[in-house]
């Protein structure tokens, strides 16, 4: 397992008790609500990315970088 | 969250859309070929609220022919291949076991990174694909005892809050067997983060 160097295993633990208690939330909550509070998140993430200015060739580059560096570890 | 599920089918009725469920949407009409989207888009499928800057998508293997016929479509419908203009090279890249990314015409994020099955949970995924039905549209998602693995399989802290987040969402209707088996497949366990 490759857990990020700076967090430990209770903090690992305290994430994934918040994701449980919303993936609590979303499952009691009728589809219309969460996914309307899910839109406004995803969607100005999607806003903002769009807006990235990056070529596709450093953008290639980039992620060839990142994917060595996972293999690596 | 209602899901509705019949044999291979989920039905998510009345989810609002996001755009980037539209980009993906769109993206696989196009593609009439057997897919399966894996990964971080499936998850976010199913509500969780965290972006991605790529959607990973398999495909079955297909002739150069059918490439360019895809290459043609998506190109007329405002897309492009960010690692190259040229159907032919794109195609070996995909023949080699590469992926290739396509994005909608000046944009680079999000990005679709396709390719072809190669290893056997690959292909376990796309055999026994599961059609997501929103309303009126339709997509196909890998069954939940697979990515649930392979998530704990790549094991960064997204991807292990990921196969957290699937565990609570399918609990209830995963095939037990299917999971473990795959988690010794890939040599992963689950019961330090409750899974299984």
């Amino acid at each position: 397992m490759v857990l990020d160097k700076d967090l430990d295993r209770d903090e690992l633990m305290q994430r994934l008790e918040f994701v449980r208690f919303y993936a609590r939330w979303v499952k009691s909550t009728p589809n219309e609500v969460w996914s309307e509070q899910q839109a406004v998140l995803v969607n100005s993430m999607v806003k903002s990315s769009r807006n990235f200015l990056i070529s596709p060739e450093k953008y290639l580059k980039m992620k060839e970088r990142c994917r060595m560096r996972v293999h690596s570890l | 969250m209602e899901l509705i599920f019949r044999d291979h089918e989920i039905w998510m009725k009345g989810k609002i859309k996001t755009e980037l469920d539209r980009f993906v949407f769109d993206f696989v009409k196009i593609l009439d070929v057997r897919y399966v989207v894996v990964s971080g888009y499936v998850v976010i499928l199913f509500g969780r609220s965290r972006g991605t800057e790529d959607i990973d998508v398999l495909t079955e293997r297909f002739e150069p022919a059918k490439f360019e016929e895809i290459f043609d479509k998506l190109v007329k419908n405002g897309y492009y291949f960010l690692n190259s203009d040229d159907p032919e090279k794109l195609y070996e890249m995909l023949d080699d076991g590469l992926a290739v990314r396509i994005a909608k015409i000046n944009t680079v994020i999000p990005n679709i990174e396709l390719k072809f099955v190669r290893s056997e949970i690959d292909r376990f995924s796309l055999e026994n694909r599961l059609k997501v039905v929103i309303d009126d549209e339709s997509i196909y998602i890998p069954p939940p005892e697979v990515q649930i693995p392979y998530k704990l399989y790549l094991g960064s802290v997204r991807d292990i809050e990921d196969a957290v987040y699937l565990w609570e969402i399918f609990k209830d209707y995963i095939n037990t067997y299917t999971l473990h088996h795959y988690m010794k497949k890939l040599g992963v366990e689950g019961e330090q983060y409750g899974i299984g």
